[in-house]
């Protein structure tokens, strides 16, 4: 007995564009929540994920002769294109969505709900420390942003995510240490607030 | 190893993943050894860990039911509105092809166009080939271009090809005949270089064409005029490339 062979998404691709339904329902199924989460994590915003979701299948829909398999896999283009939205709708809402544009207002931000401790970049496995460094990323310049994003929260390789991207792999890879080494210091300044935080407690309790 | 080096490969030791033992082993060895990069160790561990913890929360996150709903019916749509469309799209869903397509498209446009234009003078009839060099000043064979009759052609007729002029300019005269009669015949000097020897040999085909200059340019080539007719004018060849350069004249009389 032999399984039926899943097909891939580029098969599914081409039945999309001769009209399959069916095969526009997996690849959906198979793809949304992706594109979904990663307009989530680089908005912060649940509306936008949706709408960006929506937005990139109905692109998929109108426009899936412009996918070109020698420039990148179904999912990296998918990814793009949700790229593209996400950024036009962070850029068209700017005036209106707070954002942290300072390091004050960030390092507020990730240390928000942090709990003091000895070490809290340790302690991050804590949900209040997780709660701290999605705010962290989001307080990140896109193009640091959204290498994070890809690469560490979805887990892509670099060749992949620079192809989304639209940049050299080395780029990607200078973005990613760059960011990481932000995001570090962000918990690295959460973790000195805690403990100024916690000293000053303990004078008031003495006092 | 060194600090630097331990930075740059911090993410994959932190993330374990597949790297060369040795260089893993160095980089721990390394880290033992020294506070800075121990601390820059651990910072990367807790972040790729808060990181994955992170990614996991969100793992079930997807877009709601009604989006499904909403490029479903958005999908019958466009299938209903384009269908003919979409199956001719997807023909062409590589879009390579398509530029393949517009390239051989392009390539068989430039033959054909380069065809009708070699065939052009082969449709005129062959010009004789009686002429002959009587001219006593110039005994030795001249090229062929030089040796077509070029004089009394009808005007449709005024442009001839010619092939290679690799010969140099000689001064002297000879006598053209044009094919039609005796009284038609014509004293012409040869072929006076105008451009370098080198770009005269470079061109590989060209055309004669007649034209009327004043009597002065005889003077420019060191003939001599009348100058009692210096008011008149005096017919030339002018050969010409196919870049549109004059590569040599000749004065027709």
């Amino acid at each position: 007995m032999t399984q039926p062979a899943i097909p891939s998404d580029l098969d599914l691709l081409r039945l999309v564009m001769a009209g399959d339904e069916d095969a526009f329902t997996q690849l959906y199924r198979r793809r949304q929540a992706g594109v979904y989460r990663f307009a989530l994590q680089m908005s912060g915003s649940e509306s936008l994920a949706e709408d960006v979701t929506q937005e990139v299948f109905i692109v998929l829909i109108r426009e899936a002769v412009r996918y070109d398999p020698n420039r990148g896999s179904v999912a990296a283009y998918l990814y793009g294109i949700a790229r593209n939205h996400v950024l036009r709708r962070l850029e068209q809402d700017r005036p209106f969505v707070r954002l942290a544009e300072s390091d004050d207002e960030t390092d507020a931000n990730a240390s928000s709900g942090t709990i003091a401790g000895d070490n809290p970049l340790e302690e991050l496995t804590r949900n209040e420390m997780i709660d701290a460094l999605r705010n962290s990323i989001l307080a990140l310049p896109a193009h640091y942003r959204e290498v994070v994003v890809l690469c560490d929260l979805h887990e892509m390789s670099y060749i992949d995510a620079a192809k989304v991207v639209g940049c050299a792999v080395g780029t990607v890879r200078s973005r990613l240490h760059r960011a990481r080494a932000l995001l570090i210091e962000k918990m690295r300044a959460g973790r000195d607030r805690g403990q100024a935080a916690d000293e000053v407690k303990r004078l008031r309790c003495f006092a | 190893m060194n600090c630097q080096e331990l930075e740059n490969i911090a993410r994959d030791v932190a993330q374990d993943e597949l790297m060369d033992v040795a260089l893993r082993e160095a980089a721990l060895s390394h880290a033992d050894s020294c506070a800075y990069c121990a601390m820059r160790l651990r910072d990367e561990r807790a972040l790729t860990h808060g990181l994955r913890r992170l990614a996991l929360a969100a793992k079930s996150a997807e877009a709601p039911a009604r989006v499904e709903t909403l490029l479903l019916a958005a999908f019958r749509e466009q299938r209903s509105d384009v269908a003919a469309p979409v199956s001719v799209s997807a023909l062409v869903a590589n879009r390579r092809w398509l530029y393949v397509g517009v390239g051989i498209a392009a390539a068989i446009v430039i033959v054909v166009l380069i065809a009708l234009i070699a065939s052009r003078p082969n449709r005129e009839p062959a010009p004789p080939q009686e002429a002959k060099d009587q001219a006593p000043p110039s005994p030795a064979p001249e090229p062929q271009p030089e040796r077509r009759p070029l004089a009394g052609l009808p005007p449709d007729r005024g442009r001839q090809p010619i092939r290679r002029a690799n010969s140099s300019a000689r001064s002297g005269h000879r006598v053209v005949d044009n094919g039609q009669s005796g009284r038609d015949i014509e004293i012409a000097t040869d072929f006076f270089p105008l451009m370098n020897r080198e770009s005269l040999a470079e061109m590989d085909s060209g055309q004669v064409v007649r034209v009327e200059l004043p009597r002065s340019a005889l003077m420019s080539f060191g003939l001599p005029m009348n100058m009692e007719r210096a008011d008149e004018r005096i017919k030339a060849d002018v050969v010409v490339g196919n870049d549109g350069l004059a590569r040599a004249i000749r004065f027709v009389r």
